[in-house]
């Protein structure tokens, strides 16, 4: 046992966080939660790596391969309880409701968030064997800017923001730039995501300005150029998939992530194209985290280490086709969209550091009203 | 004694009358606690959000701050909401156009089908609305089966579109809504009196005149609650908009979509349904002066 091991817990402070979880779950999302640090528990203690119970799993549907999931199990002599998400949004609000789990996978910029409140235990990386291919290959994630030397979170994903087009409506080849979603062949039939940082962004890059800019008049910018593609535009959805497949968008701005997953789609994937804009990709990660307030630490330590063997990094990216900052597993998302070479994440990617960060809430505000400026028109 | 016999006897009449409206009031209160517990003190809770703020988490905090008041003078909220109230009153009028004559067949000439041909139309609305939608997406997508068949038979040609218009939103909205229209009408044309459409005959009325002057107008507040059934739900709606609407064709359920969930701003989203309630208010207040003066109208 580890000299640090916290005092057991009181009866008292059990009854007392036990009260504040009842109440955290009877006001669900009402904004009443009491910021009090006890009921989601101390993030600094460290982490016996051993089975402690059943792992409470909490992440996007189907983002693991389900043999992985069932290696796990046997191996431990644990269950894995699924639940997920479907926003980013919607994660928050179920764990700023008192729900506990014991995994959760945020993206960059909301690991930023949840550290900062302190909802998440600091993860040791000595503790696991496996954590030396990625913070060793990867050096982008030893110290990355939304979680000081990793402290709380072990990168799982990696994804770009590109335009995905259909070649036997627009031609092979197009310039490789942002501005391609104002090609005149494609004009009426082009989508852009349906979210505000992508589309922010990819206006802010085409006009050189800082991707994330909460300036008022970089945003008076950024909207101008927006309302020029607004006439072009079919519409505002993240459904690139099916979009491009079933024939209603001729080009759509679009993750690498959807990219991959149709090529496995398509009945002629020759048709699809996707390229990332030389003016820069927005680039996104999402990682490991384990909640203040889990229940089992030890075992979502086991299943963070399991889940980085190679031989399940390369099951995962098989199944969910996307790339992991693992050293040694890029041929297996290089042989997967290998029509694609742009949907690969290189170390020079993550240099580039078009990362979509947290902004001030005035700054927030700002981007909220250009997003809806854009959208209403 | 003498004089107090006629109060004596007002008390006794009312006393007895107190009890019956007593037995109705405890049958009321189940009802009462509900709406009070459910939709009242939700509406208290989004009126007060709506001066609220957020914290870096994205909670929703309560306060007393004016600015997200103030942001509803942002002109895009006046045409997205002038918009909405445009899209919800086409669709009442298309379903009401639509719903009518099914309705009055079912009623008047439906026989021993009527169940049935009633059940038919309200089970097929116990699937979910937003699968349901869904599903008619990929049906007319310009590669789905209804463009590929009617480019086929040349009545459309590769720019002909179905999705992304404003067409396809007040579809939605009607596919969505019209059952709500088709209930209320029959249950008019069900209670109607017929012998008041025979009366029409007698007096000389030809069909298109008994139908005017007589169905019509003996069914005008099963319309009436037909409309406001289909407005109310198709002015909040996001779900058509979302799937079938294209960039002009964004409503005020999106926006107050996108406050809660990608903008994380649930006070800004509490102002805008505030601002929709009360366009909705104002509306149903001309309904129910309407309604009650036709209720004074068959007293008389």
């Amino acid at each position: 046992m580890s000299p640090e091991e916290p005092p057991p817990v009181s009866r008292r402070a059990l009854l007392r966080s036990g009260a504040a979880a009842a109440l955290g779950a009877g006001l669900a999302g009402c904004g009443f939660l009491p910021e009090d640090r006890d009921a989601f528990g101390d993030p600094d203690r460290p982490i016996d790596v051993k089975a402690d119970g059943d792992l409470v799993y909490f992440n996007w549907a189907d983002f693991v391969a389900p043999a992985v999931f069932d290696g796990f199990e046997k191996e431990y002599g644990v269950k894995v309880v699924q639940s997920n998400f479907d926003s980013m949004e919607g994660m928050a609000a179920k764990l700023n409701a008192g729900n506990r789990y014991d995994i959760i996978f945020p993206t960059a910029k909301w690991a930023q968030r949840l550290a900062d409140g302190g909802r998440l235990r600091r993860i040791d990386h000595s503790r696991l064997r496996h954590a030396g291919a990625v913070f060793g290959t990867y050096r982008y994630f030893a110290d990355p800017w939304y979680d000081r030397r990793s402290a709380h979170t072990v990168p799982f994903t990696m994804y770009k923001t590109g335009i995905g087009w259909r070649k036997d409506r627009i031609g092979d080849d197009l310039t490789g730039s942002w501005k391609d979603l104002w090609n005149a062949r494609a004009k009426g039939q082009v989508f852009v995501l349906d979210d505000r940082d992508e589309v922010l962004g990819m206006a802010a890059l085409r006009l050189g300005l800082d991707v994330g800019t909460s300036d008022p008049r970089d945003l008076a910018r950024i909207t101008a150029t927006l309302q020029s593609l607004r006439p072009r535009l079919r519409g505002f959805s993240s459904d690139s998939y099916n979009n491009l497949l079933n024939g209603n968008a001729a080009m759509t701005q679009a993750w690498s992530g959807d990219m991959a997953a149709m090529l496995g789609q398509a009945k002629d994937p020759s048709v699809l194209g996707f390229e990332v804009a030389r003016e820069g990709a927005p680039i996104n990660s999402d990682c490991y985290a384990i909640p203040a307030n889990a229940r089992h630490p030890g075992t979502a330590m086991l299943f963070i280490d399991y889940m980085l063997r190679p031989e399940n990094v390369r099951k995962n990216i098989r199944y969910i086709g996307y790339p992991m900052p693992v050293g040694g597993s890029e041929d297996v998302y290089a042989s997967i969209v290998k029509p694609f070479p742009q949907c690969l994440v290189s170390p020079d990617d993550l240099k580039a550091d078009l990362f979509f960060r947290n902004v001030s809430p005035a700054g927030e505000q700002a981007r909220d009203t250009a997003w809806t400026h854009v959208k209403a028109g | 004694m003498a004089q107090r016999t006629p109060s004596g006897a007002l008390r006794d009449r009312r006393g007895r009358s107190a009890s019956g409206t007593r037995l109705w009031t405890w049958l009321m209160l189940p009802g009462t606690l509900w709406m009070t517990g459910f939709l009242i003190a939700s509406l208290i809770l989004v009126a007060t959000l709506a001066l609220g703020t957020t914290d870096p988490l994205g909670n929703p905090r309560f306060g007393f701050n004016f600015a997200n008041i103030a942001a509803m003078a942002d002109p895009a909220y006046r045409i997205v909401l002038l918009r909405s109230l445009g899209f919800a009153l086409i669709a009442c009028a298309v379903c009401l156009v639509v719903a009518y004559p099914v309705a009055y067949t079912i009623a008047l000439h439906g026989g021993r089908f009527k169940n049935l041909l009633i059940a038919a139309i309200v089970v097929p609305f116990f699937a979910n609305y937003l699968v349901r939608m869904y599903g008619w997406s990929v049906v007319l997508s310009d590669g789905g089966p209804v463009l590929r068949a009617l480019r086929a038979v040349g009545l459309a040609d590769a720019h002909t579109k179905i999705l992304q218009s404003g067409t396809g939103v007040v579809a939605g909205l009607v596919y969505g809504f019209i059952v709500f229209m088709i209930i209320p009408l029959y249950a008019a044309l069900e209670r109607m009196d017929l012998s008041l459409i025979e009366a029409g005959r007698d007096l000389y009325g030809g069909p298109l005149r008994t139908f005017f002057f007589v169905t019509l107008p003996a069914t005008r507040q099963g319309a009436a609650a037909g409309a406001v059934l289909v407005f109310l739900p198709a002015m909040g709606d996001f779900v058509s908009a979302q799937l079938m609407g294209g960039p002009d064709q964004i409503m005020i359920g999106n926006l107050i979509q996108d406050k809660f969930f990608q903008g994380q701003n649930w006070p800004l989203g509490s102002a805008l349904t505030m601002l929709m309630m009360a366009v909705l208010f104002i509306g149903m207040l001309g309904y129910l002066r309407r309604t009650r003066k036709d209720e004074a109208e068959a007293a008389r």
